[in-house]
């Protein structure tokens, strides 16, 4: 599933959305810095200019307009930089800079600050993965950041950013699920779930559930979406567990996975709640809700 | 009171350590990259010990509550290994422009020795270019030359004075680094280089100017409190508190903030604790454990 985008376009839309908010001085620097992007020295100076871009722009997010947000999922689907910061904008405009027509070159430069970088460059990195020429050669380097401890590097790959969506084989798909299940993080923020959904990863996530039941913890209301399109009868008795033991969210949870099943007694349940039934049929009960109400239970 | 402590290298620390760091009032710290105890042999090694500085590390201290800098250099032990220190030296650049690098360091003198100068002078020549400023390890062995020597190196370079700060000072070495308008730093290390008794007397006889107290502690014999501590025990013998705020606190913001890279703000807006960010069976805290929040 080729995703490339057009990196002269990527590069003018990140350039105007930097000079809204950098000042002169700054954009003369990163002027400075493209005109060194060439020759011989050119992947020193990249990596100098990588890191020292910090000196100039500020961790600030990204003011994005409507437009500018469509603007993002027309140039590279699932391209959310509403959720991205000035700094790691230019970082990423100076990757686009390191040339890509040999992969095996690039991917050399691109290892190199992978492997040398500090924390917010690690983010910068991996959240510009589906922006980047090439995209097939990183998926062992998208993989290897997952194995990460860091929580905001997590992020940057499994949080809005559709490059495992559009790259990871199934295998490497479950891996970050599971892992950003095990990690608590907001699930609902994981570009292309539906689309990826598969019966391995929901027999994984059952397995996590019992194990965590078993040792009298609770399980994520969010994990029931990955299960939700598997639910047959073997599935069938845990949604019952979670509909007759779980708390209100949880309840919530499973009945929605229920009105995504088609399971008959998924369906013939839900009939039974005809509230939660309405919520869902006019949209007010989805995943994003159910995420957003588990990580803030004040809303 | 806030305290920094300017010289730790808490790779080696536990999180018990960080804990009681935080309650005892160290808001921040600089690690300095130095030796692991034994020699390394490759040049990746050097390369990941550089990249958790800047990377795990610093998420880790912030864990806890406590912004965390570096200091990136070839150490002088590790330099007498030619070959490999020609890598390094390579690597230096990559390393020196990044967020939070406060300094060239710890460099310096180890045995003394030709190669040792080389890598040295090399490196002073380095922290010039990137205008940042050095910290100097002063040798164990034969220490008030190799201070001596230093010193007379890094003006050779012409360095500024006020861009170097000395480490490891002790009663026969301070008076020459402060007179020469150098920072005088002092490792407190139970048994060895220097207590909190005598750096007490030290802050009173020589005043709290250009004075920095630090911990060194690392993976031997050493205590990451020596910095409260020590101020404690400056206010206990009746030292005005203003003496025990410059040299565990001030100073080393003053020296180490000419890197552009640390400033006051980066703590006192500092986000409140929140290990739920890392809340996992593989990060700081273990399946079961109650996540620290606020």
């Amino acid at each position: 599933m080729n995703q490339q985008a057009d990196i002269a376009e990527v590069q003018d839309f990140l350039y105007s959305l930097i000079t809204q908010q950098a000042d002169e001085n700054a954009m003369r620097w990163l002027k400075q810095q493209i005109g060194k992007l060439h020759g011989e020295a050119a992947s020193r100076h990249l990596y100098l200019a990588f890191g020292t871009a910090s000196r100039f722009f500020s961790k600030e997010p990204l003011q994005l307009s409507a437009t500018s947000q469509t603007g993002a999922d027309q140039l590279r689907k699932g391209f959310q930089p509403a959720h991205w910061q000035v700094l790691q904008t230019v970082r990423t405009y100076l990757l686009l800079h390191v040339p890509s027509e040999n992969a095996d070159q690039q991917l050399v430069v691109l290892n190199k600050l992978f492997e040398t970088a500090d924390m917010s460059e690690q983010v910068a990195l991996y959240a510009a993965l589906p922006l980047l020429p090439n995209p097939e050669h990183l998926t062992a380097r998208a993989s290897e950041g997952l194995r990460t401890n860091m929580t905001v590097v997590f992020d940057a790959i499994a949080l809005h950013n559709p490059y495992p969506a559009d790259y990871f084989k199934e295998e490497a798909w479950n891996q970050m699920v599971l892992k950003a299940v095990f990690m608590q993080r907001p699930l609902y923020r994981i570009y292309g779930a539906e689309a990826r959904a598969n019966e391995e990863l929901a027999r994984i996530l059952i397995d996590f559930a019992h194990e965590r039941w078993a040792a009298h913890r609770q399980v994520m209301p969010e994990l029931w979406r990955f299960v939700a399109p598997f639910i047959g009868q073997s599935y069938w008795k845990d949604i019952q567990k979670v509909l007759s033991e779980g708390q209100l969210l949880e309840v919530e949870a499973a009945l929605l996975a229920c009105a995504q099943s088609s399971y008959p007694d998924a369906k013939e349940t839900l009939n039974h709640h005809p509230d939660i039934k309405h919520r869902v049929d006019t949209g007010q009960l989805t995943w994003q809700d159910i995420g957003q109400r588990d990580a803030n239970p004040m809303l | 009171m806030k305290y920094i402590d300017p010289h730790i290298h808490v790779t080696s620390r536990t999180t018990d350590d960080y804990e009681a760091m935080q309650q005892a009032g160290i808001v921040a710290i600089i690690e300095p990259a130095f030796w692991l105890g034994q020699p390394r042999t490759q040049a990746g090694s050097f390369q990941d010990y550089f990249s958790s500085l800047v990377g795990f590390e610093r998420f880790r201290a912030s864990q806890f509550g406590i912004r965390h800098y570096c200091t990136i250099g070839l150490n002088s032990k590790e330099a007498n290994n030619e070959a490999l220190a020609e890598q390094v030296m390579d690597l230096l650049p990559l390393y020196l422009g990044k967020e939070g690098v406060v300094a060239v360091g710890e460099i310096g003198y180890d045995d003394q020795t030709a190669i040792e100068d080389k890598y040295f002078r090399q490196q002073l020549e380095l922290a010039k270019d990137v205008s940042l400023p050095v910290m100097i390890h002063t040798p164990h062995r034969d220490k008030k030359r190799g201070t001596t020597r230093s010193m007379d190196v890094c003006q050779e370079h012409s360095l500024e004075p006020g861009m170097v700060v000395i480490d490891h000072n002790n009663e026969e070495t301070v008076k020459e680094v402060l007179d020469r308008g150098f920072w005088a730093a002092f490792s407190i290390y139970p048994h060895t280089k220097m207590g909190s008794e005598r750096m007490v007397e030290i802050v009173r006889q020589y005043g709290p100017e250009r004075i920095i107290v630090d911990s060194a502690a690392d993976w031997g014999i050493s205590d990451p409190l020596a910095v409260p501590k020590t101020a404690a025990l400056m206010i206990e013998k009746g030292l005005p508190e203003e003496h025990a705020h410059l040299t565990c606190y001030q100073n080393a913001l003053t020296a180490y903030g000419q890197s552009g890279q640390m400033q006051e703000s980066d703590w006192l807006q500092n986000e409140a604790i929140d290990q739920r960010k890392l809340f996992s069976g593989n990060s700081i805290l273990r399946g079961g454990q109650m996540p620290k929040v606020g």
